[in-house]
């Protein structure tokens, strides 16, 4: 079925549109919430490939993909936190 | 032949939903209104794909593991992803940055005034 490629292609061409606002970013929570979302989106586009080549090994590693993808999203929120216990460590003014 | 536009629909509903998400993701002004426009990739876009390849794997494939793996993904995807939004929208209010637009009600501003 040639939709599935096609559809995957795009997918991962939106990612790559997403990397450009991880690269061009201000602050660290646009490049949090960028690189949040090009990995959902290349998780799409893995599930997409896995159904058109009928290869099962990119299910596994999309699945990966979304796990590791929530556990870095909330270190950096926590990091960026300032009441968070990164901040408390080496601060004084408490 | 009918189940095969019915993926296609459905995965083009997706697509559309992420082609929106994304465009927010490079155009909006700040921080919170990306994770606004965010928001539509990680549920209907995730859900429009997921349909789809669950559709595809269970009635075209007849791959019932595919098709289960698929569900645990997207499942996965729109359980977690709010709660690292609230992390990120948090820590970044937290951090100091703040809508480009002033704000007429700050509830969460007054948690951190000290």
């Amino acid at each position: 079925m040639k939709n599935l490629i096609l559809f995957s292609v795009l997918f991962a061409i939106l990612a790559v549109v997403c990397v450009y606002r991880l690269v061009k970013g201000p602050t660290a929570a646009d490049r949090m919430v960028a690189a949040d979302n090009a990995d959902i989106l290349l998780c799409c586009a893995m599930i997409l490939f896995s159904l058109h080549s009928g290869r099962g090994v990119y299910l596994d590693i999309a699945l990966i993909c979304a796990l590791f993808g929530i556990i870095d999203t909330i270190a950096v929120g926590r990091y960026l936190d300032k009441k968070g216990r990164f901040h408390n460590v080496d601060s004084d003014h408490h | 032949m009918l189940i095969r536009i019915i993926i296609d629909l459905l995965i083009g509903a997706g697509l559309v939903f992420a082609v929106a998400g994304t465009i927010g993701i490079v155009k909006m002004p700040d921080p919170f209104s990306r994770m606004q426009a965010a928001t539509c990739i990680s549920t209907l876009g995730v859900l429009g794909v997921a349909a789809g390849g669950i559709l595809y794997a269970a009635l075209v494939m007849h791959n019932a593991s595919a098709a289960i793996k698929i569900a645990v993904i997207a499942l996965m995807i729109m359980a977690t992803n709010p709660v690292g939004s609230h992390a990120i929208a948090k820590g970044a209010y937290s951090h100091g940055y703040r809508p480009k637009k002033p704000m007429e009600t700050d509830d969460l501003g007054r948690d951190f005034d000290d």
